[in-house]
């Protein structure tokens, strides 16, 4: 049964409407994030193309408000690289990486669904914002103080940084239950090493984004915080570096967010249509690694014409030539795999082709801004918008090809070749004409609409150049509806040498993606029956036999055939142990749908409408009430919903063997936390030593802000700790009552800690000194502001928790969290001993020191 | 439950220290030598955090490998705070 015939398990059909709001399955999310990022790719490609309108000549005055040109570039930048091209690789991602690994879906589905729905949410507030007095427009990077309410006061620009923050918590959500999935559900004898290349960029780029966001997130809600209730961050003696500071060390791991997926794609597409297996592998996935490692120490190369001292801009000199290298081996190893095979010029190749000849061009220009004295000349020039274009939009060349690679295995239908080839003819000479001239008009001002008129040739040709790579997506588009009708049907797999597992099934795949159980032990992908994995799964932990490469080399291996079976390449031995759980016979029933993720999605949405301008109160105040309201009964409902996401009977899952997914998936949670509070702590560090450290103690923190009070809240958090310790005790001696009163006693020591806090709140506020005459608010000076918002931050994380201890007393109260059920318990305990944790660094930098 | 008394003398060192924390505070230490006292309260929370994760979060019975994921994210914060505060002296 095919994936759009299957609508078992009371789930609607792919005609119905309904299931593309209940739908939590990772291929229909998949097919959702490609159809919504493609609309934003419009939206953001017409604004390229009014920004390039007015660029045809200087002063053509085409847009007639400098506003409005700030407004286009601005929303194009920040929709391109947020809201298109990483989502549009993730529609691959949900869709294929499941398939790829061997698993039915993705380890948390609502939690998928709700990472669409709070991506798609964001978009429309991002939208909303434009008619919000206009839309944020200082800039993709949002550069401080541009970014300030002084600077950008329309509640547009506050929404986009709520949008923004939106967003994160989307992509947040996907990068736990990735990584999660990726580990914990892969297909026996699948081990690490062997992912099939698309699906091994995926988890690196999926770590990368799990740290890399979180401190955008920092940033982000600090912004959010200047906006709406008026801390001194980024207006402050160091504020405006603090910010670059904050968001390159997001914005350079994000190139290789965006570029990665992109490179899995070619690495796939290379070797189908080379008819071999990738040259130097094993090299290639550790130069990823080296990448992604290396991608956290490169930042400050976007700041080399800020004041940081000269010998961090060497440094960061030398890792940027650095990082570089790992990137010549996977350009040299693509180039091998062409030389060494046979080339099949099909659209997809074409696409992928095209990828790896921009982004040359793109890392080379690049490696100009890396070097500290040319960078001088360079930086805010068109130099970096053509470099920054040649390598972003190098991986969205390779998406495009990927889309024309999955589109039959996602319809079952194949697109027109011709059509194909001619979309990348007109694709890429329109690329071409529109960026390479950029390089020869270089020294036009970046975000500039005028400019010296002996570089209007150039403009005038990359006009034209945009017009026409725009009007090639129509020929892609007629090209992909048409085939979707009436394309020729494929089977399995349509192309001669690919290898991996999604070509194993059928095209579109069934609901729960293949009949029988994906298994590689021996050697090359099978599939065993649900007896046959029960009978594996009761035997003892094997050493994993061999196992294949799951992306592989069709020239050294039989290929994928039509009867369900795909082989990998080399064998390898394996040296870990394949973990199994014993289950019982029957196959476990999976739910599919929920609405819920939607609900609680769109009260997120309401909420976040509201505080955009809840300065200007009216009806902000009725959709944050609203959105308040929605919030409380959609998490509510989700968590009484019976849904039921299995853990596979079967899989390779070192090095998390006996970690179940929820708790990986919590740890990934925490990680990730520990980098939004590193940013906040972090960004207090860096303001008292730009502000000087010991002036910060002495002449910005009033008198009566003393140790005392948070050594009590130390105290009452440790004890609030140590209770929940004793809970699972209690859990563990079956005793409900010790459950109740344990939790009841964390419960009243974190009200105790708020109320404690409150006192020390209130009691600040209303100081009255000669130094601080209006008291010591959120807004008197950056030592203020700081230890209001990263205690608050801190307290948010404690109510977050208190609000789940309200959900669970009366559980535990009718006799949950006992047995087997204790592990709920567990996982609240991980979450607030993280709170704990972080307070006992609060405490000594906030009260101490 | 033999670990019940090793959570009790866990929750006690941390009490301890904490209390020792605020008692630093009132000394001259942190007049006098500023740094040292700022090393040593940064190191009694640093243990007790590492007491709080290992116990209570059971980090110490779970695989290694959960432990990396943490001080990975640990090692992107401190990573982030060092250098840029580096960067402005």
């Amino acid at each position: 049964m095919s994936h759009g015939q299957d609508h078992g398990h009371d789930f609607p059909p792919m005609s119905s409407v309904k299931r593309w709001f209940v739908t939590t399955n990772h291929k229909d999310i998949g097919i959702l994030y490609l159809i919504t990022s493609i609309f934003v790719m419009l939206l953001a490609g017409a604004l390229a193309l009014v920004m390039r309108a007015e660029l045809f000549s200087p002063g053509l005055d085409f847009l007639s408000s400098a506003s409005g040109y700030n407004q286009a570039v601005s929303a194009h930048g920040l929709l391109m690289v947020f809201w298109f091209i990483s989502p549009f690789a993730f529609g691959f991602a949900n869709y294929i990486v499941p398939l790829q690994i061997g698993a039915k879906d993705l380890a948390f589905p609502r939690l998928n669904a709700m990472s669409y729905w709070a991506y798609l949410f964001s978009i429309l507030l991002f939208v909303i914002s434009f008619f919000q007095g206009g839309t944020f427009a200082g800039g993709w990077t949002m550069y401080a103080p541009l970014n300030i309410p002084t600077y950008m006061p329309n509640v547009g620009g506050t929404s986009v940084v709520l949008a923004l923050i939106m967003f994160v918590a989307a992509v947040t959500m996907g990068s736990v239950n990735f990584l999660t999935t990726i580990y914990r559900m892969r297909a026996p004898g699948l081990r690490m090493r062997d992912l099939p290349m698309f699906s091994m960029s995926i988890f690196l780029t999926v770590w990368m984004m799990l740290f890399a966001f979180a401190a955008l997130l920092a940033a982000l809600m600090i912004l959010g915080a200047q906006h709406l209730v008026g801390v001194n961050y980024f207006n402050v003696d160091g504020g405006s570096l603090l910010w670059t500071h904050l968001f390159w060390f997001f914005g350079h791991p994000e190139v290789y967010i965006v570029f990665f997926p992109a490179l899995g794609v070619m690495a796939e597409t290379f070797q189908t249509f080379t008819g071999r297996r990738i040259v130097g592998r094993k090299w290639f996935v550790l130069a990823m690694v080296l990448v992604a490692l290396q991608s956290f120490i490169v930042w400050m190369h976007h700041m080399f014409l800020t004041g940081i001292n000269l010998q961090i801009k060497t440094l960061f000199m030398v890792t940027t030539i650095g990082i570089s290298l790992p990137f010549d081996l996977m350009v040299f190893s693509l180039i091998y795999t062409m030389i060494k095979g046979r080339i099949r010029y099909t659209t997809p190749f074409l696409f992928s082709l095209g990828a790896l000849i921009l982004f040359i061009l793109g890392g080379i220009t690049g490696v100009f801004l890396g070097a500290v004295v040319l960078d001088y000349e360079f930086r805010g020039t068109y130099w970096v918008v053509a470099h920054f274009h040649y390598v972003m939009f190098a991986g969205g060349t390779a998406l495009v090809g990927g889309l024309y690679y999955w589109f039959p295995k996602m319809t079952g239908r194949m697109y027109n070749e011709f059509l194909g080839k001619l979309h990348f003819a007109v694709y890429f000479v329109g690329f071409n004409l529109l960026y390479f001239p950029m390089f020869s008009a270089w020294e036009t001002p970046r975000r500039v609409f005028v400019f010296d008129t002996s570089m209007a040739f150039w403009h005038k040709i990359a006009t034209v150049g945009a017009f026409m790579l725009g009007f090639s997506f129509f020929i892609m588009f007629y090209n992909l509806f048409k085939s979707m009708a009436s394309g020729e049907e494929v089977g399995e797999n349509p192309w001669e040498y690919a290898t991996t597992a999604e070509w194993a099934t059928e095209s579109p795949p069934p609901l729960e993606n293949f009949t029988g159980i994906a298994d590689y032990r021996g050697g090359k992908l099978s599939f065993l029956s649900e007896s046959e994995a029960n009978a594996a799964a009761s035997g003892t932990a094997t050493d994993g036999g061999t196992a294949t490469d799951g992306g592989t080399p069709p020239a050294e291996a039989s290929t994928a055939t039509g009867s369900g079976t795909a082989t990998g390449g080399a064998l390898a031995t394996a040296e870990q142990a394949l973990a199994t759980r014993t289950v019982e016979s029957e196959p476990e029933h999976a739910d599919h749908a929920s609405y819920w993720p939607l609900v609680v999605c769109f009260a997120g949405f309401l909420a976040f409408l509201g505080l955009s301008g809840i300065q200007q109160g009216g009806i902000y105040y009725g959709f944050a009430g609203a959105g308040g309201l929605l919030s409380a009964i959609g998490f509510v409902g989700m968590a009484q919903e019976s849904f039921h996401a299995p853990e596979p009977t079967i899989a390779e899952q070192w090095p998390f063997a006996n970690v179940p997914n929820m708790k990986l998936g919590m740890w990934f949670f925490l990680s990730s936390d520990v980098v939004l509070f590193g940013g906040f702590i972090g960004s207090y560090l860096f303001l008292r030593v730009a502000n000087g450290w010991m002036f910060w103690e002495h002449e910005l923190i009033p008198e009566a802000h003393v140790t005392f009070p948070g050594l009590v809240n130390t105290y009452l958090l440790l004890a609030s700790s140590f209770a929940v310790v004793l809970a699972l005790v209690a859990a563990h001696k079956n005793s409900s009552r010790g459950i109740v009163a344990s939790l009841s006693a964390t419960w009243l020591l974190g009200v105790g800690f708020l109320i404690n806090k409150g006192i020390e709140w209130q009691h600040l506020f209303h100081i009255h000194t000669d130094a601080f005459p209006n008291g010591w608010n959120l807004a008197t000076n950056v030592a203020s502001s700081t230890f209001y918002l990263t205690t608050g931050l801190h307290a948010a994380h404690v109510i977050v928790g208190l609000i789940m201890l309200l959900y669970m007393i009366p559980r535990a109260m009718r006799g949950a969290y006992t047995g087997e059920d204790e592990a709920s318990l567990e996982y609240f305990g991980l979450y607030w001993h993280f709170v704990d944790i972080v307070w006992l660094f609060l405490f000594p930098l906030f009260y101490i020191l | 439950m033999a670990r019940t008394k090793l959570y009790t003398a866990i929750f006690v060192v941390l009490m301890v220290f904490s209390t020792t924390q605020a008692f630093i505070e009132q000394t001259d230490l942190i007049e006098n030598a500023y740094w040292t006292a700022f090393g040593v309260i940064i190191g009694l929370s640093t243990i007790k955090a590492v007491l709080v994760a290992g116990y209570f979060q059971h980090l110490r019975w779970e695989p290694r490998a959960v432990t990396y994921i943490v001080l990975g994210g640990l090692f992107a914060a401190l990573a982030l705070t060092t250098a840029a505060a580096y960067s402005i002296l």
